[in-house]
C-alpha cells in the first residue's frame, strides 16, 4: 500500500530525513518511535503533504501511485488520512458541516452518492458515541474552544467517518489523560481492518500497549535504525532511547 | 466643485418648485433650509477627517439628476425578493418611490405607510418628525437628502404594541433609476414598551444600474421600547449608497441593528447614535464584502451622553481583489455619562495583496467610572487552517470559502431571518468564487 524508499528531506536546508525505508501493507499497523527531533513528525507531515520540507531523495509510492506528485486533497481523496499532533481551529466553520461536507467529497471520489443531512446525522452520533465525543461538539466551530483530549477524539472521529485505507496518526496520545487515552485507543481498534493499515507516532509506549502494532520502528537521527515487534516497544520504555542510540553508533 | 454646488443647488430647487403644492408649506420651508444648508456646506472633501479615506469624485463625475421617474416591475419578478418568513407588513420601493400595490400595511396598533402620502395630506405630526434627529444634515449629501425628499417609510408602533413578524422595507432599482440620485428617508418611532422587528433590504433589479441611493433613516425608541433591525446592502455593481441611520434611544430602549454591506460601487453607512436618557443598549453588528472596483465604508457614532448606557459594535470586513474598506468607530462618552459600557470590535480579512482597509476605532472618554474597549485587526486566512481542510479532502478553494465563510459567520447569525442568513452565505461563497 505504502512503499517509502529512501526518503531523505530538509527543512530551511537543514537535513531531517536521512533515507528512510519503509513498507507498510494492507492490515498492518505500524509504530513509529523515536526521541524527539528525530524526524517522525516531519515523515508523518510529508506524507499528508504539508508545505515547508524539501524532498532531497527518494521516493514514496502510495497505491501505486507517486504520492509526492500528488495534491494534499488528492491524497485525502484517496484515502490517506492524517490525524494531527495539534488539529487546527476552525472559527465560524460548524464541526458537522465540516464533516458532513469532507464525507462526501471522500464519497464522490469514490463514485458514490452524497449522504443527506438527515442520514449523515444519525451516522455521525453513532460515531461520536464510539469515541465518546460530547454530541453537543459537534454543533460547535470545528475544535474551537476545545479541550486536547476533545481535539483528538474529533480527529478520530473524522477518520471513523472518512473510513480511510492509510491513517497516519502523529502523536495523537500526547497531552491525553489515561481515560481520553483508552478511549481514543478503542475509536482506533474499532477501525483496524484487513483493508486499513496505520502508521503510529508516538514517543511513548502507553498509547502501544492498547493498540499492538504489528511492527515497530525506532526513527533516529532522520533514519529508521531499528525495527521489531511489541518487544522493541517495551525494551525502549524500560530503558530509553540512550542504549539504542549509543549500539547504533557504535 | 462650485459648479456642481450650483448645478445641484438649483437642481433642487427645481424640484422643490415641482412639488409646489403637494407638500403644505412647513415641508416646503424645511426644504428650501435645507438647500440653504447645502450650500454653506458644499460636498464633503477629504480634507474633512470623516472623509479622508472615501473619495467622492466618481460619485461627482456621475451627476445624477433628482427626478421622481420609475420603471414598474413585472408583480412576480417583485415577489421573487419578498422576505421568505411571514412579514407582519411590507412596504415595496421601486427606483425610490413607494409602491402602494405591491405593499401591505393592514396591522393593529401600527402605523405603516409612506411619506409621500403623509406629504400629499400634509400629516404635521409625521412632517414634523422630519430632522428631528438628523437636523438639516451633517454634511451636503444629508441636507440634499433633507431638499428632495422624494418618499420613504413611516413606522409608528403604539405604546405596549409587540410585533413578532418582521416589517420588510423592500428597496428595488431597475433601469428606471440609471442617471437617478433617489433621497429617500424613514421615519421609524416606538412608543413606549413598544418592540418590532424591521428588515431593511436594497437589491438590484439589474446589476449594472448606475444610479445613487442618498439615504437617511431617523429611528427613535421611547422608554423601554424595543426594535431589532436586519440590514442588507445589495445594490447594483455600479451603484453609489450613501446611508446615514440616526438613531434616538430613550430610558432603557433597546436597539439591536445588524448591517452587511455587500454590492455597490461606493457604499458609505453611518450609524449615529444618541442615547438621551439612562439605562438604554445599543448594539450594532455589521458584515462587508469588498472587492475589485468596490469601496465600502462604515462610520460608528456612539454618543453617550447621559450615564448608564450600554453600547457593544462587532464588524468583519473581507476584502479580496483591489477592493477598498474605510471603518471608523468612534465611542464618545460625555463627563456626566458615568457607569456607560462600550465596546467597539473591528476585524479584517485581506484576500489580496492589492485590498485595501482603513480602519479607526476612537474612544473619547471624559467620564471616569466606565469600562470601555476598543480594538481593530488585519489578517489573512491561515495557511495551517487551509492545509487541514485540503488534508480533509477540500480543494483549495472550497477551503477558502469554508474559511471566509467562518470568518462571517459570527456576524451571519446576528440575522435573526433564516432566509437573510441563507441569502448572505450565498453570496459571500459566489462573491469568493470571482
Amino acid at each position: 500500500m505504502l512503499s517509502i524508499k529512501h526518503l531523505s528531506a530538509s527543512v530551511d536546508g537543514k537535513a531531517i530525513l536521512k533515507g528512510v525505508d519503509l513498507e507498510v501493507r494492507a492490515g498492518e499497523v505500524h509504530a513509529v518511535m523515536g526521541p524527539n527531533g528525530s524526524g517522525k513528525s516531519t515523515l508523518a507531515h510529508i506524507l499528508a503533504g504539508r508545505d515547508g520540507y524539501t524532498v532531497t531523495d527518494g521516493e514514496v509510492h502510495y497505491m501505486g501511485r507517486d504520492l509526492l506528485e500528488m495534491e494534499i486533497e488528492e491524497r485525502a481523496r484517496q484515502g490517506l488520512f492524517l490525524a494531527m499532533q495539534y488539529p487546527m481551529e476552525l472559527p465560524g466553520v460548524n464541526n458537522m458541516i465540516f464533516m458532513r461536507e469532507a464525507m462526501n467529497t471522500r464519497r464522490k471520489s469514490q463514485g458514490k452518492e452524497a449522504m443527506d443531512a438527515v442520514s449523515f446525522m444519525k451516522l455521525v452520533r453513532e460515531k461520536a458515541k464510539l469515541v465518546k465525543l460530547d454530541e453537543r461538539l459537534l454543533k460547535r466551530s470545528v475544535n474551537a474552544g476545545f479541550s486536547g483530549g476533545e481535539k483528538k477524539r474529533n480527529e478520530i472521529l473524522q477518520m471513523a467517518l472518512l473510513e480511510p485505507l492509510l491513517a497516519i496518526l502523529d502523536e495523537t496520545d500526547s497531552g491525553l489523560d489515561i481515560d481520553a487515552l483508552r478511549s481514543v485507543a478503542d475509536g482506533v481498534n474499532r477501525l483496524r481492518s484487513p483493508q486499513r493499515a496505520m502508521i503510529v507516532v508516538t514517543h511513548y509506549q502507553r498509547l502501544l500497549d492498547y493498540l499492538e502494532p504489528d511492527h515497530v520502528h525506532v526513527l533516529a537521527e532522520g533514519r529508521i535504525v531499528r525495527s521489531g515487534g511489541m518487544e522493541l516497544a517495551r525494551e525502549l520504555e524500560a530503558k530509553g532511547y540512550g542504549w539504542l542510540l549509543d549500539e547504533v553508533a557504535a | 466643485m462650485n459648479q456642481l454646488i450650483r448645478h445641484y443647488q438649483q437642481t433642487a430647487m427645481r424640484y422643490i418648485d415641482s412639488r409646489h403644492g403637494s407638500d403644505g408649506d412647513w415641508l416646503t420651508g424645511r426644504r428650501q433650509a435645507a438647500v440653504r444648508h447645502f450650500a454653506e456646506l458644499g460636498f464633503p472633501h477629504s480634507r474633512t477627517e470623516a472623509w479622508r479615506y472615501t473619495g467622492i469624485e466618481g460619485l461627482m463625475r456621475q451627476g445624477f439628476e433628482l427626478t421622481d421617474r420609475f420603471d414598474a416591475f413585472p408583480r412576480h419578478a417583485v415577489m421573487r425578493r419578498f422576505l421568505r418568513e411571514p412579514t407582519a407588513a411590507r412596504l415595496v420601493f421601486v427606483d425610490g418611490l413607494y409602491q402602494a400595490d405591491l405593499s401591505d400595511t393592514g396591522l393593529v396598533g401600527v402605523r405603516v405607510g409612506s411619506l409621500r402620502e403623509a406629504m400629499a395630506v400634509g400629516d404635521r405630526q409625521v412632517l414634523e418628525a422630519v430632522g428631528s434627529l438628523s437636523g438639516l444634515g451633517d454634511h451636503g449629501f444629508e441636507a440634499l437628502n433633507l431638499a428632495a425628499l422624494q418618499d420613504g417609510a413611516v413606522i409608528r408602533v403604539s405604546a405596549g404594541v409587540t410585533v413578532q413578524q418582521p416589517i420588510e422595507l423592500l428597496h428595488l432599482a431597475g433601469k428606471g433609476a440609471t442617471g437617478r440620485a433617489m433621497c429617500p428617508r424613514h421615519l421609524v418611532m416606538l412608543e413606549a414598551d413598544a418592540s418590532a422587528n424591521l428588515v431593511e433590504r436594497y437589491l438590484a433589479m439589474d446589476g449594472e444600474t448606475a444610479y445613487f441611493n442618498n439615504l437617511v433613516c431617523e429611528i427613535t425608541l421611547a422608554e423601554r421600547a424595543s426594535l431589532v433591525h436586519q440590514r442588507i446592502q445589495q445594490e447594483s455593481a455600479q451603484a453609489y449608497h450613501l446611508c446615514d441611520i440616526h438613531l434616538g434611544l430613550q430610558g432603557e430602549a433597546d436597539y439591536q441593528g445588524v448591517n452587511a454591506a455587500v454590492g455597490g460601487a461606493w457604499s458609505r453607512t453611518r450609524v449615529h447614535c444618541r442615547f438621551a436618557e439612562p439605562g438604554a443598549n445599543c448594539e450594532l453588528d455589521g458584515l462587508y464584502l469588498a472587492g475589485e472596483g468596490q469601496l465600502t465604508d462604515f462610520h460608528l457614532d456612539l454618543d453617550h451622553a447621559v450615564p448608564y448606557c450600554d453600547s457593544r459594535e462587532n464588524f468583519k470586513g473581507i476584502l479580496h481583489g483591489g477592493g477598498k474598506a474605510v471603518f471608523d468607530g468612534l465611542i464618545q462618552v460625555r463627563e456626566q455619562a458615568q457607569g456607560s459600557n462600550a465596546h467597539l470590535s473591528n476585524a479584517n480579512l485581506m484576500l489580496s495583496r492589492r485590498a485595501e482597509v482603513d480602519a479607526k476605532p476612537q474612544l473619547l472618554i471624559h467620564a471616569d467610572d466606565v469600562q470601555c474597549s476598543h480594538g481593530a485587526s488585519i489578517g489573512q486566512l491561515d495557511d495551517q487552517a487551509i492545509f487541514y481542510l485540503r488534508s480533509r479532502g477540500f480543494d483549495e478553494g472550497q477551503a477558502r470559502r469554508l474559511l471566509c465563510q467562518g470568518f462571517a459567520n459570527e456576524i451571519v447569525e446576528r440575522f435573526q431571518s433564516a432566509s437573510l442568513r441563507e441569502q448572505l452565505s450565498e453570496v459571500i461563497g459566489q462573491r469568493l468564487e470571482e
